[in-house]
């Protein structure tokens, strides 16, 4: 039998309120579809008791903050937004290695939580974790493929216990759960972002000025492929977002010579994340995407690439 | 039915389970440390895939699954390297691929037994491997591709099919087909 939304709603609303008793929870949340189903459901079960908390990391999207507690709201959940983007910074300082990366920021997360989670009396973390962040995260005999900040990136100890009731499921399941939810469509649609943020579209060390750049690299990546999706001239893809390569590279603009960093444009077409193919993104729409990262980012950039890898041999993410 | 899918560690086992269940199979993942008696009550088996490299040998991890293999009388499919071990089990030749294939691949059907019934002569599946198994004595090869000779085998004398490829990922088309007649053999 596929799979049955109404169903599940019943399963993990039983599930979250057996588990957090008549204790109080944190529920963290990011703007993704996952996390927003566990603030509902949690909301549902365990109501008044379950505290949503979004953490801007400085590694969010364009506008995410407003964004989340607009949405949120909407679907009837309240979030504390906490402005933890020095301590994300400086914890990345001088980290070149991805999986070292993904650690320090799932370290920074919980300690973030915990201590709102000490002032609070919140003894439970409910997160979104979904199926591939701890298949990917491995254990035993599966191979670490990269450590999710919400799985391989908890630290040993932590002073809250984890309730994590989208465990078992997909991507494509999880929206099934949003819609019958009610979540808005800007929530229960919208396309995944990593847990990391964009920590792990910036290839090597993470600084605020890349940050900058690949934020608003990525958020024209997502301009111009959604306006070409409304304007029937292409297909949404799964995912789509801008990667930046600190790999310099020659130019010529206005008849001087650059030497910028590069952008590579991913888009893929996938059902659940664990397997993927790159989108065929008609060339026009492509070479707009281009000349305004160029233009608009020419002090940075000046070559955008496209990735044209599948899922096996690539991720969908390159960190 | 009870399948029970032995874990070698595969990205995709867990795929493996939500394709079953959509079938309306009911299956539960188990380690390969599993003791043998629990394993002789399932209905069938699944070896999942894995990182484990049986081409260059790399046996040392699989805990039970070759007494699985010998004690177990019901249906057993082997996916991956879960198929590359249960070929070598038999004694073909586990080698690293003469050419690794991840990704896209046209998969041809040789044979359409059981396993492919109702299937087309070739179709698109999603492979990851870097080793693959040839030369399977009391092995009947049921599909190849172009840079891998033995894609998916049945065995001769027992209810054993292996896949190199993945049937459980969604961009393998008719993968849920291929469990679904694996499954009604198991059902038989």
């Amino acid at each position: 039998m596929p799979f049955d939304p109404n169903r599940f709603v019943a399963e993990a609303t039983d599930f979250i309120s057996s588990t957090v008793g008549k204790g109080k929870a944190i529920v963290g949340v990011s703007g993704g579809v996952d996390s927003s189903v566990a603030a509902a459901l949690c909301a549902k079960a365990i109501g008044k008791r379950a505290h949503a908390v979004f953490v801007d990391t400085g590694l969010m999207r364009k506008g995410e903050a407003q964004f989340v507690s607009l949405a949120l709201k909407k679907a009837g959940v309240g979030v504390e937004v906490v402005d933890a983007r020095k301590r994300f910074f400086s914890a990345l300082r001088g980290l070149h290695e991805p999986e070292r990366k993904r650690k320090a920021i799932g370290k920074e997360f919980i300690s973030v939580f915990e201590s709102i989670a000490k002032k609070r009396g919140c003894k439970f973390l409910v997160q979104g974790t979904i199926a591939p962040d701890w298949i990917e995260s491995g254990s035993g005999l599966r191979d670490t493929i990269k450590s999710h900040h919400n799985v391989g990136g908890l630290p040993k100890k932590m002073g809250m216990r984890l309730c994590e009731p989208l465990r078992e499921l997909y991507k494509d399941e999880v929206r099934q759960v949003a819609r019958v939810l009610g979540l808005p469509k800007e929530l229960s649609e919208r396309q995944p972002f990593p847990g990391p943020g964009l920590a792990v579209r910036i290839m090597g060390e993470v600084t605020e000025e890349k940050a900058e750049v690949v934020r608003e690299a990525c958020a024209i990546v997502e301009e111009e492929i959604c306006a070409s999706w409304r304007q029937g001239k292409m297909g949404l893809p799964w995912q789509y977002f801008a990667v930046l390569l600190p790999i310099k590279s020659v130019g010529v603009l206005g008849d001087r010579r650059a030497y910028g960093w590069t952008v590579a444009v991913r888009a893929v077409e996938s059902v659940d994340g664990m397997t993927a193919k790159a989108s065929r993104i008609p060339p026009e729409v492509l070479e707009r995407i281009s000349e305004r990262i160029t233009r608009e980012l020419k002090e940075h950039v000046n070559r955008v690439v496209y990735d044209m890898t599948s899922k096996p041999p690539g991720t969908i993410e390159w960190e | 039915m009870e399948v029970l899918i032995v874990d070698f560690g595969s990205q995709w086992t867990h795929r493996i389970h939500r394709t079953l269940k959509y079938l309306d199979a009911h299956s539960q993942i188990i380690p390969v440390s599993t003791p043998v008696k629990e394993v002789l009550k399932a209905d069938a088996l699944v070896f999942s895939g894995g990182a484990i490299r049986i081409g260059l040998g790399d046996t040392k991890k699989i805990g039970n699954a070759a007494k699985f293999i010998d004690s177990f009388e019901g249906p057993i499919m082997g996916i991956c390297a879960g198929q590359q071990f249960i070929g070598m089990h038999f004694g073909g030749k586990a080698r690293p691929a003469r050419g690794a294939e991840f990704g896209k691949v046209e998969l041809f059907v040789d044979e359409h037994n059981e396993l492919f019934e109702g299937l087309p002569d070739r179709f698109t599946v999603w492979a990851s491997h870097n080793d693959e198994v040839v030369d399977t004595p009391g092995f009947r090869v049921l599909a190849h591709s172009k840079d891998c000779s033995n894609h998916a085998f049945k065995s001769l004398s027992r209810p054993i099919y292996g896949c190199l490829f993945h049937p459980e990922v969604e961009h393998t088309e008719y993968g849920s087909e291929i469990y679904a007649n694996f499954l009604k053999v198991a059902r038989k």
